[in-house]
């Protein structure tokens, strides 16, 4: 029995991983998320550098829905929470939304690039720049 | 799935078999190792005085860090960090820092907009409407026969490697949407088969500043421009050499691909002569 299992998901594939760096003894999981390789109509290549990131890193691989394949992982290992790290990515919110179905979901960001909380404005990249660069500099 | 191989090509055999829809697409594997080991490597060698000196040459010193960066086997705080570790002064690693910013900029951008980044932020601003754009990738440019010499290399690498360089990806980018006529979205699902660091923002919203529907103008190049930052390696063996379809200068080739775009009047601006390189060799 484990209180929680680390989701390791495609934009965070290092040991460094801060879920997996907070939760050392936790059960962790990776699941290639076989609708998203086929509507992104992803190539071998992809595929095997993921792979080659993964067998670097403490996970089990699955492939699958994560969804499903996350629930029942965190249901064999008694978890009921899962613990993983941020994605803007709009499929990371559908399977986030998913998983709050059953699980407390706990997301744990690494140091961000720009720290910085105030308005950014992002109509253009110059404009998001100006800003970023007094903070990224000073 | 498993986790014990004696070898990369042991490894490669078995995802064959566990993906082959995704190897039936298409079946090379790159050079360029995923992991942590690798990516710490990689880093290792950068330099960021000499990336901003030479960045938009094919030959420059880039990074290569960008498939590490994409799926975040490096995080762009820990590169910007070794950036300016490296440096005296910042100013020395603004421009390298500033290439980064773009990646947290897209990622900003996508999380606001999410799967919209599939559809164009703004209209065209060639004078063509979008859907006087073609739907679907000609099948010549992404089996590399085209011809032209450089389009038919850059189709073939991105295909065999997986990647491409910033440069070759505008040129590439831009032929097919102002030269070919095709949607920005035909060319940007092909590069997201194929690039290893291949993800919805920076690709996509890359390829709408380069159709012009995420910018104020549309990005176009010359042959002059391809052949100085490519140091030759492909008009000097190209049939169509100074006759091909990059030829002239940068009005001339906009009032071709875009007659019935109004004339721009700061066209003379935006290519200063002494740097010729597509907005300053930039992505902007």
């Amino acid at each position: 029995m484990s209180e929680l299992i680390v989701w390791v998901h495609g934009d965070c594939l290092s040991p460094t991983n801060p879920a997996l760096a907070a939760y050392q003894d936790a059960p962790a999981i990776f699941v290639f998320d076989e609708a998203l390789i086929a509507s992104w109509r992803l190539s071998l290549k992809r595929i095997v550098f993921i792979y080659e990131c993964l067998l670097e890193m403490p996970v089990v691989i699955r492939k699958g829905d994560v969804a499903e394949q996350l629930t029942r992982f965190a249901e064999r290992h008694e978890a009921r929470r899962i613990v993983t790290t941020p994605s803007p990515s709009p499929r990371f919110k559908e399977i986030c939304a998913a998983l709050q179905q059953k699980f407390e979901l706990e997301i744990i960001a690494s140091e961000p690039f720009l720290d910085y909380s105030g308005k950014l404005d992002l109509a253009r990249f110059s404009r998001y720049w100006q800003t970023a660069k007094k903070h990224l500099f000073e | 799935m498993r986790r014990d191989f004696a070898d990369r090509d042991e490894l490669i055999r078995y995802l064959k078999v566990e993906f082959a829809d995704a190897t039936a697409l298409d079946d090379h594997v790159s050079s360029t190792r995923g992991g942590r080991a690798a990516a710490e490597r990689t880093l290792e060698k950068i330099d960021p005085p000499r990336y901003a000196a030479t960045r938009n040459n094919l030959r420059g010193k880039v990074s290569r860090l960008s498939a590490y960066i994409r799926h975040g086997v490096l995080s762009l705080a820990e590169v910007r960090d070794k950036a300016l570790d490296m440096v005296r002064s910042w100013r020395d690693a603004e421009k390298f820092v500033n290439e980064l910013a773009w990646r947290d900029y897209w990622q900003r951008v996508y999380a606001q907009i999410g799967d919209q980044v599939w559809i164009d932020r703004e209209p065209y601003k060639t004078g063509f409407a979008a859907s006087d754009y073609a739907d679907d990738l000609p099948a010549d440019i992404e089996h590399g026969t085209t011809g032209l010499v450089c389009i038919d290399a850059f189709s073939q690498e991105l295909r065999e490697t997986g990647y491409l360089h910033n440069h070759a990806r505008m040129w590439l980018a831009a032929y097919i949407v102002h030269w070919r006529r095709v949607k920005w979205q035909a060319g940007a699902r092909w590069f997201l088969t194929h690039l290893l660091d291949g993800d919805p923002a920076s690709n996509n919203l890359s390829w709408q500043w380069v159709a012009s529907t995420f910018s104020h103008k549309p990005y176009i190049f010359n042959r002059e421009n391809l052949e100085r930052n490519t140091e030759r390696a492909y008009c000097k063996i190209c049939p169509l050499y100074r006759r091909c379809d990059f030829e002239g200068d940068y009005a001339s080739l906009e009032r071709k691909l875009f007659p019935r775009k109004p004339v721009d009047e700061d066209w003379g601006d935006r290519f200063p002569p002494a740097r010729r390189n597509g907005r300053k060799g930039g992505r902007r």
